[in-house]
């Protein structure tokens, strides 16, 4: 017997307000109101990072969905359900990197990524305009321009604090590779913030 | 967005052009980066001597936390999923894998023994501590081997509470009614109800109308 909308659920505005240990834990006893209520108050950062990483709003929403699918088999193993945004954010890293290594083909060359630079789909928006000249707007267009596996190892080393070897395992490159992406990011984007200040 | 402190590097490092490094030290920018990538450790005293080598290492710290800060600014604009989504995601999740153990009830006959699942028991009891004003439960978990009918049961309970009344008040009222709730939903042998309080919430207002 498993219900989907038990009697006793609380008031939505209950669940948004609670804590996110509160809702995780809810979640893995198998509340999904209250999983609907993560998902609510985490999916845009997710969704974010997601179109950050791989550059493609369709990308990021299939790894998002994977992700919160994955999460939802796996909340009994969450170990701290207050940390419930790094572990889905960790999670979808994995979902994100899996479709950048499927899309990039296992014959093509890794670091001829001339062909792999896109431009980041977020469209700035206008309060993001209003703070031209402003040092996040400048990151913002320096990121920009980097080549897609520069751009991949920057934010999975910066945004998302991973060692270079689960960078490169991730990215499915080598460790060499991750090491050389992230000295000719960090090159760029210090020069390039340097130019725009 | 934190305003970012004035800048106290007029000039640009050197950027390894000629060989020197970072203020003559031999050591260039994506050095300075794996050094800082390793938290500075093991120290190097000729960088962390050098004051041209720790305005790079600011530098490098500032847009560190500059990029945590852009994907929280892209979180800000992006807007809230779509409810049809959200809808479609939960309709899709499969509920038997947060459905645990099978709990069987309905007498001895094996010919008409019935089960519930430990999600289901679990609801109840979580249902139940909800209807307490000023509680919200978090995990619930049965504790002893709920597939043998008759085992001794253990329940325990984490809860976010309002302070709407002593907390042992509270603990007490959630105890009642999932002792309650239990009783006439199952056939658990239930010998203890633990109540643990994790949490201080805000009371919400539908608490308040309560």
């Amino acid at each position: 017997m498993t219900t989907r909308s038990p009697a006793a659920t609380p008031a939505a505005d209950s669940l948004e307000a609670a804590s996110d240990a509160v809702l995780a834990q809810r979640a893995a006893d198998g509340d999904t109101a209250a999983f609907a209520a993560l998902v609510t108050r985490h999916g845009p950062y997710l969704r974010a990072y997601a179109i950050r990483l791989t550059g493609s709003p369709s990308d990021a929403d299939d790894a998002l969905q994977e992700t919160l699918i994955a999460a939802w088999e796996r909340l009994d193993r969450l170990e701290n359900p207050a940390a419930v945004r790094a572990w889905l954010s960790s999670i979808l890293t994995r979902k994100a990197t899996d479709r950048l290594r499927a899309r990039r083909g296992f014959d093509e060359p890794i670091g001829t990524d001339e062909g792999e630079h896109e431009p980041v789909a977020i469209e700035a928006g206008p309060d993001a305009r209003a703070e031209t000249g402003s040092q996040l707007d400048a990151l913002r267009r320096a990121l920009d321009t980097l080549p897609a596996v520069e751009r991949q190892c920057w934010l999975l080393r910066e945004v998302g604090d991973y060692r270079y070897d689960e960078i490169a395992e991730q990215l499915g490159v080598p460790s060499s590779t991750v090491r050389g992406a992230l000295a000719r990011a960090r090159q760029t984007l210090l020069a390039r913030m340097e130019e725009w200040r | 967005m934190t305003p970012l402190e004035p800048d106290r590097t007029p000039t640009p490092p050197a950027e390894d052009g000629d060989g020197d490094g970072i203020g003559a030290t031999g050591y260039d920018l994506a050095a300075l980066g794996e050094y800082l990538d390793r938290d500075c450790q093991p120290p190097i005293p000729a960088i962390d001597e050098s004051p041209e080598c720790q305005a790079a290492l600011d530098r490098l710290r500032r847009v560190r936390s500059l990029s945590r800060e852009l994907v929280d600014d892209d979180a800000r604009q992006q807007p809230p999923l779509p409810v049809e989504w959200v809808r479609g995601l939960l309709a899709g999740l499969e509920l038997d894998v947060r459905a645990g153990r099978d709990i069987p009830f309905g007498g001895d006959d094996p010919a008409t023994r019935l089960s519930i699942t430990e999600g289901a028991v679990r609801e109840v009891v979580r249902g139940a501590g909800d209807a307490v004003p000023g509680v919200l439960v978090g995990g619930v978990t049965l504790d002893g081997d709920v597939t043998t009918p008759g085992a001794a049961i253990g329940v325990e309970l984490r809860i976010s509470v309002a302070l709407v009344e002593p907390i042992p008040d509270i603990a007490e009222h959630v105890r009642a009614r999932v002792t309650t709730a239990l009783l006439s939903h199952t056939e658990l042998h239930v010998t203890r109800i633990d109540v643990t309080v994790d949490d201080v919430h805000v009371v919400s207002r539908e608490e308040t109308a309560r």
